[in-house]
């Protein structure tokens, strides 16, 4: 990684399916401590950018990196650097919270001890008496405070959200939200992947629009460019829209 | 190695807080223990009973008074088998074959009184024996305990969330297969107990051990790989489970019970009633040394009598009658050892169809090894009947050249009061007869005879591995 490249870099990167051009030379960046919110239609190209990410897919052409690694040559190299909260967050029914922790945190070979752990997960506003339950009669706002707190605890440059406020009530979204300014007040760099503009407008510093696999428009939430919901709003259902008809 | 052991044992910690599993485990070892008890108990109980037997049978033999010689041969003699130490793991074909024999001149037998003929239809089920146990129900504990491994982390999404934390697909792959082979091992530890019992025993021989207990390690590993294959290929649990379920039922249960019948359609073997008719047609043709002009013991006389340099039987230093009795027995000996070893031959080939069938199937395999390192299988049976037709031969053969040399022709032919009496030779006589000792073959020449089924499973176990090898490339691939 060269001292100025964003934990986050996309760049040209193109991907095809068949002939089904599923990205087209998408460039993005993500700085350190700052939330990208990634908004497009079904199809768009959304859940695939996290794929190449994540090093699930690999691109045609084009560059991506995290952390300066490319995830399509070194999976597990990009993979020690991301936390990753999938729209339902996958953990193991059979371990309570505090051990789905400890768990996933050995693996990726950062165990702390269970004062860190409860910490962590107190700080992911899970209550007290859920800590040592197991996950099976947990909610998707409860299991994803403890994928949060998971994240929290391996302090990882980079998370990557798909979709992480759908399906919650307001308060919950509202919880989630605070929760992961939390954590790019770390210095993480948060890519942000949602159908929920107000949820992503709440949160994120940067907003990008994709359509058919290339950013077609970007807002800043701060500065003279910055954005209004309302207008946003109208355009992102014009978008939506178009690209159902 | 440690992200493998977390894997592993997070396997295991699963197992442990799934009720049904652990219930399911502990049958199997309560199934395994006594299955060992009650094989211990029964091979030592049927040891005892035909040591007792054999020795009754001595004594009776021995115990005949003066008489003679022709009535001896008549008279008969059982012998029994020995079980070795082993046949308590695996009795293998010991319970259908019969374990004794009735050994009397002009006439081969067949070995009697095997346990099935004598026991419940369940036994013809299945023993429960550690042999059974191992071979049919630890895989199956398997299959229960290890089908989700993989296909429960693709179905839940918790593969993608192993990988996240930098962990390879083989680290994975390495996990589940540590804590399914400890379950294997744990599960065939009751059963190593009862080897441990064996190990302890006279006659009991360490290279069939070992090649037995590799054997076991080799097939209970195949399961074991074989279950991870599966439950990697497939993305479901419930799907995983199906087809295991189905492997196994075809594997351990089917082709082993359809592979015997398909042997018996393709070299079909001659009833008892048949080979007894076709031998008392042969047994017509081959003479009747009681006619004067019966060519073939016409001939024989000849040459008895061209022998000695005398015209007349009557003048003949032996008894001729004794000598018609040597080459009488030694003819039907050859009729019948020419029909046993047709049979014996139509075996080798059905056996050899059943063996064939261990490709498909690594229980048939293990069975073959089982019983060939235990001595228990066909070829161990084999052995028995022809040392005990060995043993009928030389004895039938002693009281003819008994008769012939201990008997005047005179005497031997003579009708009056006091002929029966002058016939007779003394008891002592069949009392210096040698007993029927079994010699069972060596240490080496069993493991030897383990070794084919021992190499189809090895061969089982690289080709599941490759294939393992081959889909662990490809687990977790999303799109």
């Amino acid at each position: 990684m060269t001292a100025v490249e964003p934990p986050i870099l996309l760049d040209q990167l193109t991907l095809s399916y068949g002939p089904h051009r599923v990205l087209d030379a998408l460039s993005l960046a993500v700085a350190a401590g700052s939330i990208t919110a990634l908004l497009g239609g079904n199809g768009a190209g959304k859940s695939t950018t996290l794929s190449v990410l994540l090093g699930f897919a690999r691109g045609d052409a084009g560059r991506a990196a995290v952390c300066g690694i490319d995830p399509g040559t070194d999976p597990d190299g990009a993979r020690r650097r991301i936390a990753y909260l999938p729209e339902n967050v996958a953990l193991y029914e059979h371990l309570t919270a505090v051990e789905n922790a400890d768990y996933l945190l050995a693996l990726s070979g950062q165990r702390q001890p269970r004062g860190a752990i409860t910490d962590a997960l107190a700080a992911a506003g899970l209550q007290e008496r859920a800590w040592h339950q197991r996950l099976d009669g947990f909610s998707k706002g409860m299991r994803q405070k403890v994928a949060i707190a998971v994240a929290l605890l391996r302090a990882v440059p980079v998370l990557l959200l798909d979709e992480p406020t759908s399906g919650l009530d307001p308060r919950a979204t509202a919880d989630f939200n605070a929760l992961v300014l939390q954590v790019r007040d770390r210095g993480t760099a948060v890519l942000m992947v949602t159908h929920d503009l107000l949820s992503a407008a709440d949160v994120a510093d940067r907003i990008a629009f994709l359509e058919a696999g290339r950013v077609r428009h970007e807002v800043l939430a701060e500065g003279p460019d910055r954005f209004d919901v309302r207008a946003l709003h109208a355009r992102f259902q014009a978008g939506e829209a178009q690209a159902a008809a | 190695m440690k992200v493998v052991r977390l894997i592993a044992r997070d396997e295991l910690r699963l197992m442990l807080r799934n009720r049904v599993a652990m219930i399911a485990f502990a049958l199997l070892v309560l199934l395994t223990l006594v299955a060992v008890a009650s094989s211990w108990s029964h091979q030592r109980g049927m040891a005892e009973l035909r040591a007792r037997h054999a020795q009754a049978a001595e004594d009776a033999f021995h115990a005949q008074p003066d008489r003679h010689p022709h009535r001896v041969v008549h008279y008969g003699h059982f012998i029994f088998r020995p079980l070795g130490p082993l046949a308590a793991f695996d009795p293998g074909v010991d319970v259908f074959t019969g374990n004794s024999m009735f050994l009397e001149g002009h006439r081969q037998n067949t070995a009697n009184f095997g346990d099935v003929r004598q026991s419940s239809l369940l036994v013809r089920f299945g023993q429960l024996t550690p042999a059974f146990v191992l071979q049919v129900v630890a895989p199956l504990l398997l299959v229960f305990l290890g089908y989700g491994a993989l296909a429960r982390e693709t179905e839940r999404g918790t593969m993608r969330l192993l990988m996240l934390q930098g962990v390879t697909r083989r680290q994975i792959v390495a996990g589940k297969l540590l804590a399914l082979a400890t379950v294997a091992i744990l599960a065939a530890l009751p059963a190593l107990l009862g080897f441990a019992l064996i190990a302890g025993q006279p006659g009991a021989l360490a290279l069939p051990m070992l090649v037995i207990a590799l054997g076991y390690c080799v097939y209970l590993a195949l399961w074991v790989v074989l279950i991870l294959l599966v439950s990697a290929l497939v993305r479901r649990s419930r799907d995983a489970l199906l087809s295991l379920v189905a492997l196994w039922a075809i594997a351990v249960v089917l082709l082993p019970r359809v592979a015997p019948d398909v042997a018996s359609a393709a070299v079909p073997l001659q009833n008892r009633l048949q080979t007894d008719v076709a031998i008392a047609r042969d047994l017509r043709r081959m003479g009747d040394s009681h006619n004067p002009d019966d060519p073939h013991f016409a001939k024989f006389k000849h040459a008895v009598l061209a022998r000695y340099g005398v015209t007349r039987v009557e003048d003949l230093p032996v008894n001729y009658k004794g000598l018609l009795g040597v080459e009488g027995e030694r003819l039907t000996t050859a009729l019948f050892d020419r029909y046993a070893g047709q049979s014996y031959a139509a075996q080798a080939r059905q056996n050899a169809i059943v063996e064939t069938a261990a490709v498909l199937s690594p229980a048939i395999a293990i069975r073959s090894l089982s019983m060939a390192a235990a001595g228990t299988d066909f070829a161990g049976h084999r052995r028995f009947l022809e040392q005990a037709e060995a043993y009928r031969y030389a004895l039938v053969q002693r009281l003819n050249a008994m008769q012939a040399e201990k008997v005047r022709y005179s005497d031997d032919t003579a009708e009056d009061a006091g002929a029966d009496r002058r016939k007779r030779v003394s008891a002592a006589n069949w009392q210096a007869m040698p007993d029927f000792t079994f010699v069972a073959p060596s240490g080496t020449a069993l493991a030897k005879a383990a070794l084919p089924g021992l190499a189809v499973l090895l061969a089982w176990l690289a080709v599941v591995g490759l294939l393992l090898a081959l889909a662990t490339r490809r687990l977790g691939a999303f799109r």
